[in-house]
Protein backbone atom coordinates (compact mmCIF):
# COMPACT_ATOMS: atom_id res chain seq x y z
CA UNK A 1 0.00 0.00 0.00
CA UNK A 2 3.17 2.66 0.98
CA UNK A 3 4.34 1.64 -2.33
CA UNK A 4 1.49 2.60 -4.33
CA UNK A 5 0.66 5.19 -2.41
CA UNK A 6 4.10 6.67 -2.85
CA UNK A 7 4.04 6.06 -6.43
CA UNK A 8 0.86 7.89 -7.35
CA UNK A 9 2.22 10.91 -4.93
CA UNK A 10 5.37 10.62 -7.16
CA UNK A 11 3.08 11.05 -10.20
CA UNK A 12 1.84 13.82 -8.89
CA UNK A 13 4.68 15.58 -7.76
CA UNK A 14 6.25 15.51 -11.16
CA UNK A 15 3.55 16.08 -12.67
CA UNK A 16 2.78 19.50 -11.00
CA UNK A 17 6.32 20.44 -10.49
CA UNK A 18 7.69 19.63 -14.02
CA UNK A 19 10.91 19.21 -13.60
CA UNK A 20 13.52 19.56 -16.29
CA UNK A 21 15.55 16.49 -17.27
CA UNK A 22 19.15 17.50 -18.41
CA UNK A 23 20.20 16.68 -21.96
CA UNK A 24 22.75 14.10 -21.04
CA UNK A 25 19.74 11.44 -19.42
CA UNK A 26 17.75 11.83 -22.43
CA UNK A 27 18.45 9.27 -24.54
CA UNK A 28 17.99 6.78 -21.31
CA UNK A 29 14.05 8.50 -20.74
CA UNK A 30 12.14 5.73 -23.45
CA UNK A 31 13.75 2.85 -22.74
CA UNK A 32 13.27 4.14 -18.27
CA UNK A 33 9.77 4.47 -19.57
CA UNK A 34 9.17 1.10 -20.84
CA UNK A 35 10.81 -0.47 -18.09
CA UNK A 36 8.60 1.52 -15.38
CA UNK A 37 5.78 -0.23 -17.62
CA UNK A 38 6.89 -3.59 -17.13
CA UNK A 39 7.38 -3.31 -13.82
CA UNK A 40 3.49 -1.96 -13.19
CA UNK A 41 2.89 -4.64 -14.98
CA UNK A 42 4.21 -7.78 -13.57
CA UNK A 43 3.02 -5.79 -10.20
CA UNK A 44 -0.59 -5.78 -11.29
CA UNK A 45 -0.46 -9.40 -12.43
CA UNK A 46 1.12 -9.80 -8.77
CA UNK A 47 -1.30 -8.19 -7.27
CA UNK A 48 -4.17 -10.00 -9.21
CA UNK A 49 -2.31 -13.30 -8.65
CA UNK A 50 -2.41 -12.81 -4.61
CA UNK A 51 1.44 -12.63 -4.16
CA UNK A 52 2.19 -9.05 -4.63
CA UNK A 53 4.99 -8.06 -2.27
CA UNK A 54 5.52 -4.08 -2.04
CA UNK A 55 9.17 -4.65 -1.47
CA UNK A 56 9.79 -7.01 -4.34
CA UNK A 57 7.70 -4.56 -6.74
CA UNK A 58 9.64 -1.40 -5.38
CA UNK A 59 13.08 -3.18 -5.75
CA UNK A 60 11.50 -4.61 -9.14
CA UNK A 61 10.78 -1.26 -10.41
CA UNK A 62 14.15 0.11 -9.52
CA UNK A 63 16.37 -2.12 -10.66
CA UNK A 64 14.65 -2.79 -13.82
CA UNK A 65 14.76 1.50 -14.92
CA UNK A 66 18.40 1.42 -13.83
CA UNK A 67 19.18 -1.96 -15.46
CA UNK A 68 17.68 -0.89 -18.80
CA UNK A 69 19.18 2.92 -18.75
CA UNK A 70 23.08 1.17 -17.80
CA UNK A 71 22.59 -1.56 -20.98
CA UNK A 72 21.73 1.51 -23.05
CA UNK A 73 24.49 3.60 -22.05
CA UNK A 74 26.61 0.27 -22.30
CA UNK A 75 25.43 0.30 -25.76
CA UNK A 76 26.10 3.85 -27.13
CA UNK A 77 29.83 3.32 -25.19
CA UNK A 78 30.53 0.30 -27.33
CA UNK A 79 28.56 2.00 -30.50
CA UNK A 80 25.49 -1.15 -30.55
CA UNK A 81 23.68 1.45 -28.44
CA UNK A 82 20.62 1.23 -31.16
CA UNK A 83 20.41 -2.66 -31.16
CA UNK A 84 21.27 -2.92 -27.19
CA UNK A 85 17.87 -0.56 -26.91
CA UNK A 86 16.04 -2.85 -29.45
CA UNK A 87 17.10 -5.72 -27.66
CA UNK A 88 15.64 -4.34 -24.10
CA UNK A 89 12.35 -2.97 -26.10
CA UNK A 90 12.29 -6.51 -27.68
CA UNK A 91 12.23 -8.47 -24.19
CA UNK A 92 10.62 -5.70 -22.12
CA UNK A 93 7.85 -5.57 -24.93
CA UNK A 94 7.25 -9.31 -24.48
CA UNK A 95 7.14 -9.38 -20.62
CA UNK A 96 4.51 -6.34 -20.57
CA UNK A 97 2.73 -7.97 -23.39
CA UNK A 98 2.50 -11.53 -21.32
CA UNK A 99 2.12 -9.90 -18.14
CA UNK A 100 -0.80 -7.62 -19.58
CA UNK A 101 -2.37 -11.01 -21.60
CA UNK A 102 -2.47 -12.74 -17.50
CA UNK A 103 -3.94 -9.51 -16.31
CA UNK A 104 -6.47 -9.91 -18.92
CA UNK A 105 -6.98 -13.68 -18.03
CA UNK A 106 -7.67 -12.71 -14.27
CA UNK A 107 -9.94 -9.71 -14.96
CA UNK A 108 -11.97 -11.51 -17.88
CA UNK A 109 -11.90 -14.75 -17.48
CA UNK A 110 -10.77 -15.50 -20.86
CA UNK B 1 16.22 -9.78 -15.67
CA UNK B 2 14.40 -13.15 -15.70
CA UNK B 3 16.08 -16.31 -14.11
CA UNK B 4 15.91 -19.38 -16.51
CA UNK B 5 13.62 -21.87 -15.75
CA UNK B 6 15.82 -24.84 -15.11
CA UNK B 7 12.89 -27.30 -16.07
CA UNK B 8 12.67 -26.10 -19.24
CA UNK B 9 16.22 -26.57 -20.11
CA UNK B 10 16.24 -30.01 -18.84
CA UNK B 11 13.34 -31.26 -21.20
CA UNK B 12 14.58 -29.91 -24.23
CA UNK B 13 17.95 -30.26 -23.38
CA UNK B 14 21.17 -29.02 -24.76
CA UNK B 15 19.29 -27.45 -27.97
CA UNK B 16 16.76 -25.48 -26.36
CA UNK B 17 19.33 -23.55 -23.98
CA UNK B 18 19.75 -20.76 -26.72
CA UNK B 19 16.02 -20.53 -26.20
CA UNK B 20 15.44 -20.78 -22.33
CA UNK B 21 15.79 -16.84 -22.11
CA UNK B 22 13.37 -16.59 -24.60
CA UNK B 23 10.96 -18.99 -23.33
CA UNK B 24 11.48 -17.75 -19.63
CA UNK B 25 10.41 -14.68 -20.49
CA UNK B 26 7.19 -15.77 -22.43
CA UNK B 27 6.01 -18.61 -20.03
CA UNK B 28 7.18 -16.80 -17.05
CA UNK B 29 6.82 -13.45 -17.61
CA UNK B 30 6.45 -12.34 -13.97
CA UNK B 31 9.54 -11.41 -11.93
CA UNK B 32 10.21 -14.26 -9.73
CA UNK B 33 10.60 -12.65 -6.95
CA UNK B 34 7.22 -12.15 -6.28
CA UNK B 35 6.80 -15.53 -6.19
CA UNK B 36 9.74 -15.56 -4.07
CA UNK B 37 8.35 -13.45 -1.61
CA UNK B 38 5.71 -15.38 -1.77
CA UNK B 39 7.22 -18.59 -0.48
CA UNK B 40 9.14 -16.99 2.58
CA UNK B 41 6.06 -15.80 3.64
CA UNK B 42 3.97 -19.03 3.83
CA UNK B 43 7.40 -21.04 5.20
CA UNK B 44 8.80 -17.83 7.71
CA UNK B 45 5.42 -15.88 8.12
CA UNK B 46 5.30 -12.09 7.51
CA UNK B 47 8.56 -10.48 7.29
CA UNK B 48 9.14 -7.67 10.03
CA UNK B 49 9.32 -4.56 8.50
CA UNK B 50 11.26 -1.83 10.33
CA UNK B 51 10.48 1.56 10.08
CA UNK B 52 13.49 2.59 8.61
CA UNK B 53 12.70 -0.37 5.73
CA UNK B 54 8.95 1.45 5.35
CA UNK B 55 10.43 4.74 4.87
CA UNK B 56 12.71 3.66 2.08
CA UNK B 57 10.73 1.85 0.85
CA UNK B 58 8.06 4.94 0.25
CA UNK B 59 10.84 7.81 -0.68
CA UNK B 60 11.71 4.87 -3.41
CA UNK B 61 8.35 4.67 -4.58
CA UNK B 62 7.78 8.65 -5.08
CA UNK B 63 10.75 9.18 -6.61
CA UNK B 64 10.34 6.16 -9.16
CA UNK B 65 7.20 7.81 -9.80
CA UNK B 66 8.27 11.29 -10.29
CA UNK B 67 10.97 10.32 -12.56
CA UNK B 68 8.79 7.70 -14.43
CA UNK B 69 6.19 10.81 -14.98
CA UNK B 70 8.71 13.13 -15.38
CA UNK B 71 10.47 10.88 -18.50
CA UNK B 72 7.11 10.28 -20.22
CA UNK B 73 6.33 13.81 -19.89
CA UNK B 74 9.33 14.79 -21.24
CA UNK B 75 9.08 12.53 -24.41
CA UNK B 76 5.52 13.93 -25.17
CA UNK B 77 7.14 17.45 -25.78
CA UNK B 78 7.78 18.24 -29.15
CA UNK B 79 11.63 16.85 -29.22
CA UNK B 80 13.27 20.04 -26.86
CA UNK B 81 16.69 18.69 -28.38
CA UNK B 82 15.49 19.33 -32.25
CA UNK B 83 13.47 22.63 -31.38
CA UNK B 84 16.69 23.92 -29.66
CA UNK B 85 18.81 23.04 -32.39
CA UNK B 86 16.02 24.84 -35.02
CA UNK B 87 16.24 27.70 -32.90
CA UNK B 88 20.16 27.92 -32.82
CA UNK B 89 20.24 27.16 -36.35
CA UNK B 90 17.26 30.21 -36.83
CA UNK B 91 19.83 32.33 -34.75
CA UNK B 92 22.48 31.74 -36.39
CA UNK B 93 20.42 32.37 -40.04
CA UNK B 94 19.20 35.63 -38.68
CA UNK B 95 22.81 37.14 -37.29
CA UNK B 96 24.49 35.88 -40.81
CA UNK B 97 21.82 37.76 -42.91
CA UNK B 98 22.06 40.62 -40.55
CA UNK B 99 25.98 40.07 -41.36
CA UNK B 100 25.50 40.38 -45.12
CA UNK B 101 23.25 43.41 -44.98
CA UNK B 102 26.11 44.99 -42.80
CA UNK B 103 28.57 44.28 -44.88
CA UNK B 104 26.68 45.06 -48.28
CA UNK B 105 26.21 48.42 -46.83
CA UNK B 106 29.59 49.01 -45.96
CA UNK B 107 30.57 47.62 -49.52
CA UNK B 108 28.28 50.28 -50.77
CA UNK B 109 29.25 52.91 -48.56
CA UNK B 110 32.85 51.99 -49.75
CA UNK B 111 31.96 51.96 -53.26
CA UNK B 112 30.42 55.61 -52.96
CA UNK B 113 33.85 56.45 -51.19
CA UNK B 114 35.73 54.71 -53.84
CA UNK B 115 33.90 56.51 -56.91
CA UNK B 116 34.38 60.27 -55.06
CA UNK B 117 38.04 59.73 -54.53
CA UNK B 118 38.82 58.94 -58.07
CA UNK B 119 36.56 61.42 -59.20
CA UNK B 120 38.44 64.20 -57.20
CA UNK B 121 41.65 62.33 -58.13
CA UNK B 122 40.78 62.31 -61.78
CA UNK B 123 39.03 65.96 -61.95
CA UNK B 124 42.71 67.39 -61.20
CA UNK B 125 45.09 65.51 -63.63
CA UNK B 126 42.80 64.33 -66.10
CA UNK B 127 39.05 65.42 -66.71
CA UNK B 128 39.02 63.90 -70.38
CA UNK B 129 39.32 60.52 -68.85
CA UNK B 130 37.10 61.18 -66.15
CA UNK B 131 34.28 61.96 -68.54
CA UNK B 132 35.43 58.99 -70.51
CA UNK B 133 34.89 56.73 -67.69
CA UNK B 134 31.26 58.51 -66.27
CA UNK B 135 30.02 57.44 -69.95
CA UNK B 136 31.63 53.63 -69.80
CA UNK B 137 30.38 53.61 -66.63
CA UNK B 138 26.95 54.40 -67.21
CA UNK B 139 26.83 52.09 -69.93
CA UNK B 140 28.14 49.02 -68.58
CA UNK B 141 26.61 49.08 -65.70
CA UNK B 142 28.88 49.26 -63.42
CA UNK B 143 27.08 52.34 -61.31
CA UNK B 144 23.52 52.93 -60.13
CA UNK B 145 21.81 55.67 -62.19
CA UNK B 146 18.75 57.58 -61.52
CA UNK B 147 16.41 59.45 -63.87
CA UNK B 148 13.47 60.15 -65.76
CA UNK B 149 12.42 57.38 -68.79
CA UNK B 150 9.77 54.98 -69.66
CA UNK B 151 8.26 52.10 -67.80
CA UNK B 152 7.14 48.86 -69.90
CA UNK B 153 4.99 46.36 -68.17
CA UNK B 154 3.61 42.96 -68.93
CA UNK B 155 1.63 40.52 -67.53
CA UNK B 156 0.54 37.45 -68.14
CA UNK B 157 -2.56 36.75 -69.69
CA UNK B 158 -4.90 36.05 -66.57
CA UNK B 159 -5.77 32.69 -67.62
CA UNK B 160 -2.10 31.64 -68.40
CA UNK B 161 -1.96 28.86 -65.57
CA UNK B 162 -4.24 26.76 -67.55
CA UNK B 163 -1.34 25.39 -69.15
CA UNK B 164 -0.94 27.39 -72.54
CA UNK B 165 2.46 28.43 -72.30
CA UNK B 166 1.74 30.83 -75.36
CA UNK B 167 -0.17 33.28 -72.91
CA UNK B 168 2.83 33.54 -70.52
CA UNK B 169 5.72 36.11 -71.47
CA UNK B 170 8.43 34.63 -73.00
CA UNK B 171 12.18 35.96 -72.95
CA UNK B 172 11.96 36.28 -76.25
CA UNK B 173 9.38 39.31 -75.56
CA UNK B 174 11.37 40.73 -72.92
CA UNK B 175 14.47 40.73 -75.29
CA UNK B 176 12.48 42.30 -77.99
CA UNK B 177 10.65 45.37 -75.37
CA UNK B 178 14.49 45.36 -74.22
CA UNK B 179 15.90 45.84 -77.44
CA UNK B 180 12.93 48.15 -78.86
CA UNK B 181 14.07 50.56 -76.16
CA UNK B 182 17.92 50.42 -76.85
CA UNK B 183 17.23 51.25 -80.37
CA UNK B 184 14.87 54.32 -78.98
CA UNK B 185 17.86 56.06 -76.92
CA UNK B 186 17.32 54.40 -73.76
CA UNK B 187 20.64 55.11 -71.25
CA UNK B 188 20.05 52.71 -68.62
CA UNK B 189 17.82 49.77 -68.16
CA UNK B 190 16.50 47.17 -65.68
CA UNK B 191 14.05 44.43 -65.59
CA UNK B 192 12.18 43.54 -62.11
CA UNK B 193 15.30 45.72 -60.40
CA UNK B 194 17.82 43.66 -62.17
CA UNK B 195 20.04 46.10 -64.36
CA UNK B 196 20.51 45.42 -68.21
CA UNK B 197 23.96 46.27 -69.94
CA UNK B 198 24.91 45.01 -73.10
CA UNK B 199 26.15 42.24 -71.43
CA UNK B 200 23.12 40.92 -69.82
CA UNK B 201 21.48 37.97 -71.10
CA UNK B 202 18.05 37.29 -71.02
CA UNK B 203 16.87 33.22 -71.17
CA UNK B 204 14.66 31.14 -70.68
CA UNK B 205 14.89 27.98 -67.74
CA UNK B 206 11.78 25.81 -68.41
CA UNK B 207 8.99 28.04 -67.83
CA UNK B 208 11.10 30.97 -66.20
CA UNK B 209 12.40 33.53 -67.42
CA UNK B 210 16.07 34.39 -66.78
CA UNK B 211 17.05 37.84 -66.47
CA UNK B 212 21.39 37.69 -65.76
CA UNK B 213 20.66 34.19 -64.69
CA UNK B 214 18.02 35.47 -61.98
CA UNK B 215 14.93 33.87 -62.17
CA UNK B 216 11.89 36.20 -62.74
CA UNK B 217 8.23 35.78 -61.63
CA UNK B 218 5.78 37.97 -64.35
CA UNK B 219 4.31 41.10 -63.99
CA UNK B 220 7.63 42.20 -66.08
CA UNK B 221 8.39 45.81 -65.05
CA UNK B 222 11.06 47.25 -67.99
CA UNK B 223 12.07 50.62 -66.75
CA UNK B 224 14.39 52.12 -69.37
CA UNK B 225 16.42 55.63 -68.26
CA UNK B 226 16.27 58.00 -71.47
CA UNK B 227 15.04 61.40 -72.53
CA UNK B 228 11.37 61.72 -71.28
CA UNK B 229 10.17 63.23 -74.46
CA UNK B 230 11.93 61.19 -76.95
CA UNK B 231 12.29 57.56 -75.78
CA UNK B 232 8.19 57.12 -75.91
CA UNK B 233 7.82 58.35 -79.37
CA UNK B 234 10.92 56.76 -80.67
CA UNK B 235 9.56 53.37 -78.94
CA UNK B 236 6.43 53.66 -80.73
CA UNK B 237 8.09 54.03 -83.96
CA UNK B 238 9.82 50.65 -82.97
CA UNK B 239 9.21 46.83 -83.97
CA UNK B 240 8.70 46.45 -80.34
CA UNK B 241 5.28 48.41 -79.84
CA UNK B 242 4.12 46.20 -83.02
CA UNK B 243 4.99 43.36 -80.67
CA UNK B 244 3.19 44.30 -78.25
CA UNK B 245 0.15 44.98 -79.93
CA UNK B 246 0.68 41.52 -81.37
CA UNK B 247 0.55 39.78 -77.79
CA UNK B 248 -2.20 41.78 -76.48
CA UNK B 249 -4.13 40.60 -79.65
CA UNK B 250 -3.35 37.04 -80.11
CA UNK B 251 -2.60 35.88 -76.63
CA UNK B 252 -4.07 38.08 -74.69
CA UNK B 253 -0.94 39.50 -72.68
CA UNK B 254 -1.43 42.85 -71.15
CA UNK B 255 0.92 45.55 -71.49
CA UNK B 256 1.52 49.27 -70.32
CA UNK B 257 3.88 51.63 -71.60
CA UNK B 258 4.13 54.81 -69.10
CA UNK B 259 6.40 57.78 -68.80
CA UNK B 260 7.98 58.45 -65.14
CA UNK B 261 9.97 61.06 -63.69
CA UNK B 262 11.47 58.99 -61.74
CA UNK B 263 13.48 55.90 -62.42
CA UNK B 264 16.65 53.82 -60.79
CA UNK B 265 18.66 51.59 -62.54
CA UNK B 266 20.74 49.28 -59.83
CA UNK B 267 24.15 48.75 -60.62
CA UNK B 268 24.72 45.15 -62.24
CA UNK B 269 26.70 42.81 -60.58
CA UNK B 270 30.20 42.99 -59.87
CA UNK B 271 31.82 43.96 -63.35
CA UNK B 272 34.10 40.70 -64.10
CA UNK B 273 37.30 41.78 -66.42
CA UNK B 274 37.10 40.14 -69.47
CA UNK B 275 39.92 42.06 -71.23
CA UNK B 276 42.93 44.08 -70.56
CA UNK B 277 45.25 46.36 -72.86
CA UNK B 278 48.28 48.30 -72.11
CA UNK B 279 47.76 52.45 -72.03
CA UNK B 280 49.27 53.46 -74.88
CA UNK B 281 52.15 55.92 -73.73
CA UNK B 282 51.58 59.04 -74.86
CA UNK B 283 55.73 59.62 -75.82
CA UNK B 284 56.84 56.38 -77.41
CA UNK B 285 53.70 55.27 -79.06
CA UNK B 286 55.56 51.60 -80.63
CA UNK B 287 56.57 51.29 -77.59
CA UNK B 288 52.97 50.47 -75.81
CA UNK B 289 52.01 47.92 -78.15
Amino acid sequence: MIAVLGLVLGVVAGLLLEPTVPVGVQPYLPIAVIAALDALFGGLRAQLDGIFDEKVFVVSFLSNVVLAALIVFLGDQLGVGTQLSTAVVVVLGIRIFANAAAIRRHLFKA
Amino acid sequence: MSEREPRVDEARGAFAASMGLLTSVLARPLDPGYEAAARRRTTEGRPRRTAGGVILLAVLAVALGALTVTAASTLRAPQPAVVQARAVLEEEVTRRSLEVSESEQQLAALDIEIQRLQNTALEATDPELLAQLTVDEAASGAVALQGPGVRVTLADAPNADEGDIDRRVHDSDLRIVVNGLWAAGAEAMSVNGIRVTGLTAIRSAGQAVLVDLVPLAGPYVVEAIGDPDRLPTRFAGTAARDHLALLRGVYDISSTVEVASSLIAPASAAPTLDRAAPLPVPDDEEEGT
